[in-house]
């Protein structure tokens, strides 16, 4: 009987599975081996692809060297990312702890932290393109106190975090500032983490005199380092895949001086407006190596920062 | 778990939606007996309007052909429409403005007029077409494009302000870029250490304008070479440079952030934010009707003027001229409907009067000098002396960007590396950045052309 | 002592929800400003006069209920898909034993980290082919070809159901698909009432979809036709602000409607 159930789950698993399958073989697996043949080809969408050799290849490495067109879009994603994954992590962590504290009105300030979660992309960016218009913008109305000349934001090419321009905030800080509004769902995740952690930690802490910094410091992170593991891998790749604010704010161009051009538009824009397909899967799979390798050496790292709790995902 | 109740109301609600709006119908219908011409355009608002009476009036004139417009707002139009294109679903006639015609001619993913229309036919509209307007759409020897409205860029300037300044009346046209530099020095004002009045400053994108006026060609037809490192562009960007150098970098991203010439923000001239502003013909009606609300109002009407772009050497450009122009995609199901359609909006065939009409409500400059010459066309002009001279100008030498495959990239190079000049404080190396350009995109544009073009490849079948 | 430090605490959290709620509010009170007072007094808070005509006006600029309906197409389709196919799939990685299934589930999981612009032009070119280039269908259909996410969330939760249930009812003569309907099912509806809000926001804020795939008015959803909007009315700040409310409150509406489930979702895909 069993052995016979075990015959029929073995033909229906693939069959339960087939949809996805499917969906591998026609979204991901023809696309992954045309994106790769056509990396290596000139091609136009209208007329057939021809074979090229590595000269889109060499493109990306010059570009790379030169900083230019995708040189500086791996610059930008790079700073969008080094800023905002640290800052976004931390305050989701921060206001995880706040939202934590058993006070009244708990659940009210669980909803309210998470509302401005909902708000959709296209929304956002109509919003923040607007309180942190250079002149106008109410962002800059209260800065005005603290600057002589307030930030530009998204009509600047600074970077306000860094020496060249420190606190000359430009357009990558701005969709800094837009992820950073945005922070609710990493903030709930963390949240369900602190509620996991066993209460009789902080009370053995608190028996050997342990003040709130050091129960932070050495209980709630380790912790939750397995929130922070994942939230990294997911913040790299949302930071790559970064689109629709990018182009919303930028007008679908990375002005000004192509500041805020990250990959995913610098991508878009080869494919769509200069009609190079090719040099565009190019840099689809450069990326995919480049993000393969990272979460690969995350991964590594992870052993010694991760603390599981004899589990492992 | 959540309650039933609200999401099976919300469910309700939803469905309730869905079915109304399904029977909402953007579209209006089509006459049987006739052929749909599908048009996309980006004109909205004002503009729309206009358009929807060119196109009421063609098809009140039409017992064949019926056009449907269909206004499609929106940044990356093109790229819109080459995913049509792309995707097997073209429109029949599309209207647009971006420098792609050289790259989509080469590609095929446009019909030239000669592929629809008759050789005569062709050659009828080449002649009827102003210069300027015909090398917005020839490309290989072919007209694969054809202009409907041109724009042209000149000086405007705020008179009372320019006059002031001076302290005498103002000229008619600039003597040279000195004397354009001396205005804006001069009515260039800080109060308490900040910036309240620029004179003029030169718009990153419009480096375009002032190469060719400089007298530098961007690209070389004869010889397909690149040619952004020619010693006028390269001082046409160290003049604009110089712009930037005296009021540094975060005074110009701070004046330049709201796009100055897209047509829905304020004009800053009105505002008195400059003296003198580059600009196209459009503003002459944001500047009427702010001067008609002063005189409403009963308050002084500040007196606005144009100059042509002053020519620097005996070789120089008057300007640089892009424009809207129809294109009929490839594949697409009623080219001939398309072409009847062009005809009668840029006036061929008897079609002047109408012409001349959709000008006037549009504010738009002919195509044509006969269009320009007729008499409602005269009448308008007499009574727009402003924009009379935008008309003046348009017959004179205005270059376009170079009609070649890998425009696009070409174009967008060019305005990234004068935005880099202009709002980045650092000392850029101008020879050498235009030198490295003009290679990148030799390179660029003789890959693709290192390929057979689409035309080519159709001889050979 | 404890009371204090509970007021400082409750403070602290109050200044933050006005930092988070700010630009919510500051959108809300632009949206029934006039047109003048955002221009000529950009800072002032509270508007002059509460000008609900903003909303007339906004939806006469745009075909709201038209756009609105095929949202709703969209939302309503995809969540179809992702529940009748995220559920089939998790079924059979979670609740079925057979050769090779381990394998299957690595490389799924490996097609979560692939950006999505390795497929995008392939996917384009391939859907063109099939004749789906503008028809919703495009957005809609790779649906029901499953989404690793939501596939491994269902997993994770399948997998919790004890195996005697399933071992009973195989007893009972169940077919494999009759215990996915019959029992599976039933008992997981927090977890696909989670999928299926995600997915219907997913859907909702989709905006390379439609950019990509459609190019007919009568097709938009409301995320693309917001864009379309805004490259026409970029200065009406008023007007904008008012069709980003009319874009945002379903969202928050359904938000409030399902929060626990919602958030339970959510909690969900971190503590695994």
């Amino acid at each position: 009987m069993a052995a016979e159930a075990r015959g029929i789950q073995r033909w229906s698993g693939w069959l339960f599975v087939s949809p996805w399958l499917l969906g591998l073989a026609l979204l991901f697996v023809y696309p992954f081996v045309a994106s790769l043949i056509w990396s290596f080809s000139e091609y136009d969408l209208l007329t057939s692809p021809r074979y090229i050799g590595t000269d889109h290849y060499e493109r990306i490495a010059s570009e790379i060297v030169q900083g230019k067109g995708f040189g500086k879009a791996l610059w930008n994603t790079f700073y969008y990312a080094a800023v905002s994954i640290p800052l976004s992590t931390i305050m989701a962590i921060c206001l995880a702890v706040m939202l934590n504290w058993q006070v009244r009105g708990q659940a009210i300030f669980r909803t309210l932290f998470y509302l401005p979660s909902m708000v959709p992309m296209v929304a956002t960016s109509i919003l923040w393109l607007w309180l942190l218009d250079p002149r106008d913008g109410m962002v800059n109305g209260l800065l005005s106190f603290f600057y002589e000349a307030p930030p530009l934001w998204f009509q600047g090419i600074q970077e306000g975090v860094s020496t060249s321009s420190p606190f000359q905030f430009g357009s990558k800080d701005g969709l800094t500032l837009m992820s950073l509004w945005g922070v609710g769902n990493f903030m709930l995740i963390y949240l369900a983490a602190l509620g996991d952690i066993d209460g009789s930690l902080y009370q053995a802490a608190e028996l050997d005199g342990a003040g709130s910094f050091q129960k932070f410091r050495h209980i709630t992170l380790p912790m939750l380092s397995p929130i922070i593991f994942f939230n990294l891998i997911l913040g790299i790749i949302q930071s790559v895949q970064a689109f629709t604010q990018v182009y919303l704010v930028s007008e679908g161009t990375g002005q000004p001086a192509e500041s805020s051009l990250l990959i995913s538009l610098q991508l878009f824009l080869a494919a769509f407006r200069d009609l190079e397909m090719g040099y565009a899967s190019a840099i689809a799979w450069v990326l995919f190596v480049f993000l393969a390798l990272m979460t690969w050496g995350l991964f590594r790292s992870s052993r010694n920062w991760v603390h599981y709790r004899g589990v492992r995902i | 778990m959540a309650r039933p109740l609200p999401i099976v109301i919300l469910l309700l609600l939803a469905g309730i939606v869905a079915v109304w709006g399904a029977t909402i119908s953007l579209t209006n219908e089509t006459p049987l007996d006739r052929e749909e011409v599908v048009f996309w355009h980006f004109w909205s608002g004002s503009d729309g309007e206009v358009v929807n009476d060119v196109v009421r009036r063609f098809n009140a004139s039409q017992s064949d052909y019926y056009v449907r417009a269909v206004s499609m707002p929106g940044n990356n139009f093109d790229m819109k429409l080459f995913l049509s294109i792309t995707g097997g679903d073209p429109p029949d006639l599309i209207n647009q403005d971006d420098p792609i015609v050289g790259d989509w001619a080469f590609r095929g993913a446009i019909y030239s007029m000669e592929e629809i229309a008759s050789v005569e036919e062709v050659e009828n509209m080449k002649d009827w077409l102003l210069p300027s307007a015909r090398s917005l759409g020839e490309y290989d020897g072919r007209l694969y494009a054809v202009c409907n409205g041109l724009d042209i860029r000149a000086l405007y300037f705020n008179r009372e302000l320019v006059e002031e300044a001076l302290g005498r009346s103002v000229p008619d046209e600039l003597e040279s870029i000195e004397q354009l530099d001396m205005i804006a020095e001069l009515c260039t004002q800080y109060t308490d250490g900040e910036l309240t009045q620029i004179g003029y400053l030169p718009d990153p994108r419009r480096l375009w304008a002032w190469g060719p006026v400089f007298g530098g060609d961007f690209y070389d037809e004869q010889n397909g070479q690149v040619t952004a490192s020619d010693e006028a562009i390269i001082s046409a960007l160290q003049w604009m440079q110089g712009y930037r150098q005296r009021l540094g970098a975060n005074a110009v991203a701070t004046y330049r952030q709201n796009d100055q010439s897209l047509p829905n923000k304020m004009f800053p001239l009105l505002a008195n934010r400059y003296a003198v502003i580059l600009d196209g013909q459009w503003r002459v009606r944001d500047i009427e009707a702010a001067q008609k609300v002063s005189r409403t109002r009963g308050e002084p009407v500040t007196r606005y003027g144009v100059w042509p772009l002053p020519a620097e050497s005996r070789q120089g450009k008057t300007g640089w001229v892009n424009g809207n122009v129809f294109l009929v995609p490839r594949h697409a199901n009623n080219a001939q409907g398309a072409w009847e359609f062009i005809k009668f909006w840029t006036g061929l065939e008897g079609h002047e009067k109408d012409a001349a009409e959709t000008c006037v409500a549009g504010g738009w400059i002919p195509v044509s000098k006969h269009v320009a010459e007729s008499l409602e066309f005269q009448t308008y002009l007499s009574e727009h002396p402003l924009f009379a001279r935008f008309v003046d100008f348009a017959a004179t030498e205005q270059v376009p960007t170079p009609l070649v495959p890998g425009a696009s990239r070409y174009y967008r190079e060019v305005n990234n590396l004068v935005q880099r000049v202009m709002y980045d404080d650092e000392v850029v190396d101008l020879t050498a950045e235009l030198n490295m350009l003009e290679q990148t995109m030799q390179k660029h544009i003789d890959r693709i052309r290192s390929h057979p073009s689409f035309a080519e490849e159709q001889a050979d079948e | 002592m404890n009371n204090v430090a509970g007021k400082w605490k409750w403070m602290a959290l109050l200044c933050v929800s006005g930092m988070f709620l700010l630009p919510l509010l500051l959108m809300l009170l632009a949206s029934v400003k006039p047109a003048e007072q955002l221009t000529g007094d950009p800072y002032s808070l509270l508007p002059d006069r509460v000008l609900f005509q903003n909303y007339r006006d906004a939806l006469e600029s745009i075909p709201y209920v038209k756009y609105l309906a095929n949202s709703i197409v969209l939302c309503v389709g995809s969540v179809a898909g992702t529940l009748i196919s995220c559920s089939l799939v998790a079924y059979g990685f979670s609740r079925l034993k057979w050769r090779g299934r381990n394998l299957m589930f690595a490389i799924m999981i490996g097609t979560m980290l692939l950006p999505w612009h390795v497929t995008m032009i392939p996917r384009f070119v391939l859907f063109s082919e099939l004749g789906l280039y503008n028809h919703l269908a495009a957005i809609i259909l790779p649906t029901f070809l499953g989404d690793a996410f939501y596939i491994f969330l269902l997993r994770q939760f399948f997998l919790s159901i004890p195996e005697e249930i399933s071992e009973a009812a195989r007893l009972d003569g169940l077919s494999e698909l009759g215990i996915y309907w019959r029992i599976i099912l039933p008992l997981s509806k927090p977890a696909l009432i989670t999928v299926a809000m995600f997915q219907f926001v997913a859907s909702w804020n989709d905006f390379s979809g439609p950019l990509l795939y459609l190019s007919d008015h009568e097709k938009f959803p409301l995320a693309y036709g917001l864009e379309q909007f805004v490259s026409s009315y970029a200065d009406q700040t008023h007007l904008l602000m008012a069709a980003s409310v009319m874009f945002t409150l379903p969202m928050i509406i359904l938000f409030v409607v399902a929060q626990k489930s919602f958030t339970r979702g959510i909690t969900m895909t971190g503590s695994k």
